[in-house]
């Protein structure tokens, strides 16, 4: 599957380390916050110019005081050290913070843009993608990418900078010397770089194993009762050894590389030392060298050599941060499917009429699930569907507030096409009550208004007609009381009465009520039925049935068998015809007594 | 040893200074830089070899864990699993093992360097002059007291923020995963807005920690900074008063230079700990749960029973979930060896349960189910097992080759008896119809494959061990009545028992005897005809799938 987002062994995958369309785009991404940027970036100068102002008075209190045993002068370059040394406290917290500060405003916005991208996206995506993956792209890459700016883009920065300051400390100290030291330049730099690859290559090697490692151990992990079923435990503990053990061999190989390049940037740091101390002391000797200098570019010397040590794990956040950048970009370029047009139609009236014109519909490719259905709906008409599981029930609920869109045909609502309505209008025009009636952690009142519909008098009166009110009185904190997740504080059939409340406050035009297929007590089932009596009346509704006892007295009843309307009528009449429905209803009949 | 050469390079310096000063033209400088190079080579092979040592052991303890753990995860039962999503356990076996790999690794080498470099460094620094050193050392006690209440802060401030991390990763799973009932009641503005302060609340608590944490590093770069101070501001005093030599100040500055970066380190070593630490736990927990190696036999097993021993054999058996009603009730009922019985009724009846007891997968009452007239719960699981092969509904394949998938790596079974199963199972010819035939890799879990065709592959590998007695439950849900009772027949030849869990009576029709379970009990009994004369439940639940199968033609 060539899309990035929905394939499981991309999130394994690391690529480059910099990406310049990546970079620009987050670049863009943190434009909010460049000022935040610009002032962090401003402060890594300040840092550099105080340290490396420390040994160069470390340099002045050797040559100019301690040598001339002067005691005065010496506690005054003291006193200099010590305001550094505050100096340096203060900017780098103040550094340190302004980093994470960015980072975290960053990731804020990050992921603001994603949740609500995600929030448009049409239903096919959702069922095509595991809510797990679509959380780690909100939760951890977003995080990962923020790494790109605190230990990526400041910290190359930062080094930068801190590495020019040394180089120009030294020529103006003494550039003898200072090319002395150079000279270890082109060496460091070749190591570097050859290490360098050969770790990115044995990390990449590291990361592929893992990835087979997981995906062994996870699909183990699915399928375990079979394994244990055949009694195949030590065959399989054979295989996930093997890959066990492949794994860390790379792992090591992995260390050896970084491990290598860590001691071989340190030793050459010595052999600078003693480049210094072997020309510096000649120099000494000759008078051209104060001791302060040669004591000064030696702890210059530390400094240089740090940034490039620290490369390597600077260069593996930056492959990581890349890599979930690519994952978030792509999830954010993803186009929502199933928009409003740009100029929408409003309806002229709203009396609760629809209809299925000649539909055409299919999840994916030719499996037509709605094969030319068509049918109308009246203003104030309680039509119900029924057929067999499977038969595309369900299906128009979706259609009808444009969850889905056909592939030919027309789904209307008050005369005019769902794809011309206005999202929102239209799905509040449309209202849903589902299965399994969903309720989000909140309180209860969060749950069941909506902006701009009503205040607390239409929800106590939503809550009074749903036979709700005594419920929400029996809680707590009434309508404050706040729900656990997947409301398990609240019964099945409770979470059905707050539903229907709900659907009352939103006082929908067309009200499609996908039956629930779950039982609950009798006297629950009572309440229900008619809190939902009371909810119909008056409205235009169409019932999914799942049970045909319950859509006995509806105005009309639809029988969708293979795609299309296959009988149409009154209960008695369909009864009588003796089709489909009738046999439909004798098995309903006899399932109910079995 | 690595430590002891490191720290010899500052106090050559001293040397070479001291020489430089005082012998001038006469120091031996050539010496003194070979002897640093020395030391650089000695520490920088030092360090590698010790570095691999620990990390090497490190990655070999961390594999060994991942191994324990994986073997633990054999013996869980369906319970265990029930209690663990695989998520929870694929991140105990890669992020809690992990954590142990860095503790053991990295928090090892550096918890052991620091304490080395501090040693060392001390020592050192204590022989070139100890008045000096007690100076310079003054202002670490001070500096200790500040770290701590840092640390606590930051642990306060991070339990903060991992709450805050908790509330808004709970708002999005459940956000997304109800998106239906979003978009039907065009919930995406307050969803927006919840997530929204959620979201906030959670950048403010990082921005404190960050606010605390950020503190932390410079307070560390200050201990090595007033040392340095300190060193220069008394040392160079004792240099001016002629007390110390040029060289030893040098070589306390590069000492405590050495000292910074692990003092720097130390917090984050520090959390390294702790984090490997409560990874351990977490493991340990998961490691508990695993079933005893051996299930101790409750008794003698008997030896090989009377030939006239029922294969399958359910004796007044009541069976309840944890925490749950019963699922079955007082169930008696035979299985003679070479018969085909098959267990009807309606969903839920607790048809599924039989073949879990059977297999074992969940642990029965005690003298109540019996395979060749041994109580299954008397015998290791091996014995079960080898004895039957039971086919559950959910077909899981594996993402290798189909023959694998057969075979399952049997050692046992040659290409032609895993072909023959696939022929009794009715798929071998649409394997051999594949490109790449019996070496077609299954996708995904098995999604390249229809649903039909991988619950015959799953009866396949459930005929190719040649297992006295077959256990299917309802396999046939996704293949037609025509292909389902060719199938049945096949496998009449290919297993000598078998016991068929279905709720399509069609199939069941043609066995020797059926059950009828409903509601946990077995309400009837008998052959096919036999039971439409009785005119209950199966002759209602027949005339039912009549009138659906008429429907369906319709």
């Amino acid at each position: 599957m060539p899309d990035a987002v929905l394939d499981a062994e991309h999130d394994e995958v690391l690529g480059r380390a910099f990406d310049r369309r990546l970079t620009a785009r987050l670049w863009a991404a943190a434009r909010p916050h460049h000022r935040l940027v610009w002032s962090s970036m401003l402060l890594f100068p300040l840092v550099a110019l105080v340290e490396l102002a420390q040994p160069y008075l470390l340099k002045v209190a050797i040559d100019d005081h301690i040598l001339h045993g002067d005691w005065v002068g010496l506690t005054r370059v003291a006193g200099l050290f010590a305001a550094t040394l505050a100096a340096l406290y203060g900017l780098r917290m103040l550094e340190a913070y302004l980093m994470a500060l960015t980072g975290q405003r960053v990731i804020h916005d990050v992921r603001a843009t994603l949740f609500r991208h995600l929030l448009g996206l049409e239903a096919g995506f959702f069922d095509r993608t595991p809510v797990g993956r679509l959380m780690t792209r909100v939760l951890s890459d977003v995080e990962a990418v923020s790494e790109a700016f605190t230990s990526g883009l400041f910290a190359i920065v930062a080094d930068v900078v801190t590495v020019a300051g040394v180089v120009v400390m030294m020529l103006w100290l003494d550039w003898r010397l200072a090319l002395v030291t150079y000279a270890i330049v082109p060496v460091l730099f070749a190591v570097a770089a050859y290490f360098r690859l050969r770790a990115r290559d044995a990390y990449r090697e590291v990361r592929r194993r893992l990835a087979r490692l997981n995906a062994f151990l996870q699909e183990s992990l699915q399928g375990m009762a079979v394994v244990q079923l055949f009694t195949r435990e030590a065959h399989e503990r054979r295989e996930f050894e093997r890959l066990n053990q492949d794994y860390r061999r790379a792992l090591f190989g992995s260390t050896l590389f970084e491990a290598t390049l860590y001691a071989t940037v340190e030793a050459l740091g010595s052999v600078v030392l003693a480049l210094l101390v072997w020309y510096g002391g000649g120099r000494i000797l000759d008078g051209a060298l104060t001791f302060g200098v040669l004591v000064a570019f030696i702890q210059y010397t530390n400094r240089f050599f740090l940034p490039i040590r620290d490369l390597g794990a600077k260069y593996t956040v930056m492959q990581a941060a890349m890599a979930s950048a690519e994952r978030i970009f792509g999830l954010l370029d993803r186009a929502p499917a199933i928009v409003a047009p740009p100029a929408p139609r409003a309806p002229a009236n709203a009396s609760g009429r629809a209809a299925f014109e000649g539909v055409w519909f299919a999840y994916e490719g030719e499996r037509w699930v709605l094969a030319d259905c068509s049918f109308t709906v009246a203003p104030g008409e309680h039509l119900a569907l029924v057929g067999t599981t499977g038969e595309g029930k369900s299906t128009c609920v979706r259609l009808l507030n444009r969850t889905w869109d056909v592939q030919r045909g027309r789904v209307l609502v008050e005369g005019v096409d769902v794809r011309e309505w206005e999202l929102e209008r239209l799905r509040r025009h449309v209202g849903v009550i589902f299965q399994d009636p969903v309720l989000f952690t909140g309180t209860i009142e969060a749950n069941l208004t909506v902006d701009g519909a009503g205040g607390a008098a239409a929800l106590q009166r939503a809550l009074a007609t749903a036979n709700a009110a005594a419920l929400v009185e029996r809680l707590p904190h009434g309508l404050r009381t706040p729900l656990v997740e997947r409301a398990a504080n609240l019964s099945h059939g409770e979470r059905q009465l707050l539903a229907i409340a709900r659907a009352l406050v939103y006082n929908p035009a067309v009200l499609v009520l996908d039956e629930a297929t779950s039982s609950v007590d009798p006297e629950a089932e009572r309440m229900i039925q008619d809190a939902m009596a009371r909810l119909m009346a008056g409205r235009t509704t169409i019932t999914i049935a799942h049970r045909l006892s319950t859509i006995q007295n509806a105005d009309r009843i639809l029988v969708l068998h293979r795609g299309r309307i296959h009988e149409e009528g009154t209960h008695g009449e369909l009864l009588r015809r003796g089709g489909l429905y009738a046999r439909l209803h004798e098995l309903g009949a006899g399932a109910a007594r079995g | 040893m690595g430590t002891t050469l490191s720290l010899a390079i500052p106090w050559t310096v001293k040397q070479a200074i001291d020489a430089l000063q005082t012998r001038g033209r006469a120091a031996p400088l050539g010496a003194y830089v070979a002897l640093i190079l020395g030391c650089a080579a000695g520490n920088g092979v030092a360090r590698l070899a010790s570095r691999f040592a620990i990390a090497g052991a490190a990655q070999h303890v961390g594999a060994d864990v991942l191994s324990r753990l994986y073997a633990a995860f054999q013996t869980f039962p369906p319970a265990v699993f029930a209690r663990y999503s695989t998520g929870d356990l694929m991140t105990r076996a890669a992020s809690d093992v992990s954590a142990i790999r860095s503790l053991l690794g990295f928090g090892l080498i550096s918890g052991v360097s620091t304490a080395l470099a501090f040693v060392g460094a001390l020592a050192a620094m204590l022989a070139v002059d100890p008045w000096l050193t007690l100076w310079a050392m003054a202002p670490v006690p001070v500096l200790v007291l500040l770290a701590r209440r840092y640390t606590a802060l930051v642990t306060v401030r991070t339990h903060a923020m991992q709450e805050r991390l908790d509330e808004l990763s709970t708002l999005v799973q459940e956000r997304l995963a109800g998106m239906g009932v979003v978009r039907a009641y065009t919930m995406e503005p307050r969803a927006m807005a919840e997530f929204a302060a959620a979201n906030g609340a959670l950048r403010d608590a990082s921005t404190a920690l960050a606010r605390t944490q950020a503190h932390f590093t410079p307070l560390m770069g200050l201990v090595a900074g007033v040392g340095t101070l300190i060193v220069l501001w008394a040392g160079g005093g004792a240099v001016v008063g002629g007390r110390l030599s040029l060289g030893a100040l040098v070589a306390f500055t590069g000492y405590l230079g050495y000292l910074a970066w692990p003092t720097v380190a130390l917090g984050f070593t520090l959390s390294v700990v702790r984090r490997g630490l409560t990874s351990m736990e977490r493991i340990q927990q998961v490691l508990d749960e695993a079933r005893p190696a051996a299930p101790a036999d409750r008794q003698h097993a008997p030896a090989r029973p009377a030939a006239r021993e029922p294969a399958i054999r359910f004796a007044a058996l009541t069976f309840a979930y944890p925490g749950r009603e019963p699922v079955l009730r007082d169930v008696s009922f035979e299985v003679a060896t070479g018969e085909i019985v098959a267990v009807v009724g309606p969903t839920g009846g607790g048809k599924t349960t039989l073949g879990l007891l059977l297999a074992r997968l969940w642990e029965p009452p005690a003298a109540s189910v019996f395979v060749d007239g041994v109580d299954v719960t008397t015998v290791p699981l091996e014995r079960v097992r080898a004895a039957l092969a039971w086919v559950p509904q959910e077909a899981f394949l594996f993402s290798r080759a189909l023959r694998d998938n057969v075979t399952l790596g049997r050692e046992t079974l040659d290409r032609a008896a895993t072909e023959r199963a696939a022929g009794a199972a009715g798929i071998a010819e649409e394997i051999e119809a594949f490109a790449r035939g019996w070496d077609t890799v299954v996708g995904e879990r098995g999604l390249t494959l229809s649903g039909g065709q991988r619950q015959r592959v799953a009866i396949a590998r459930g005929l190719a061990g040649a297992p006295p007695i077959l256990i299917l439950d309802d396999v046939f849900a996704n293949v037609d009545t025509a292909k389902e009772t060719e199938i049945l027949a096949g496998l009449r030849a290919a297993a000598p028992t078998i016991l068929v869990m279905t709720h399509r009576l069609r199939a069941a029709q043609g066995s020797d005897r059926i059950i009828v379970l409903d509601g946990g009990r077995v309400v009837e009994s008998g052959t096919h005809a036999a039971l439409l004369a009785r005119s209950g439940l199966y002759a209602r639940l027949w005339r039912i799938q009549r009138l659906e199968e008429e429907i369906a033609r319709a």
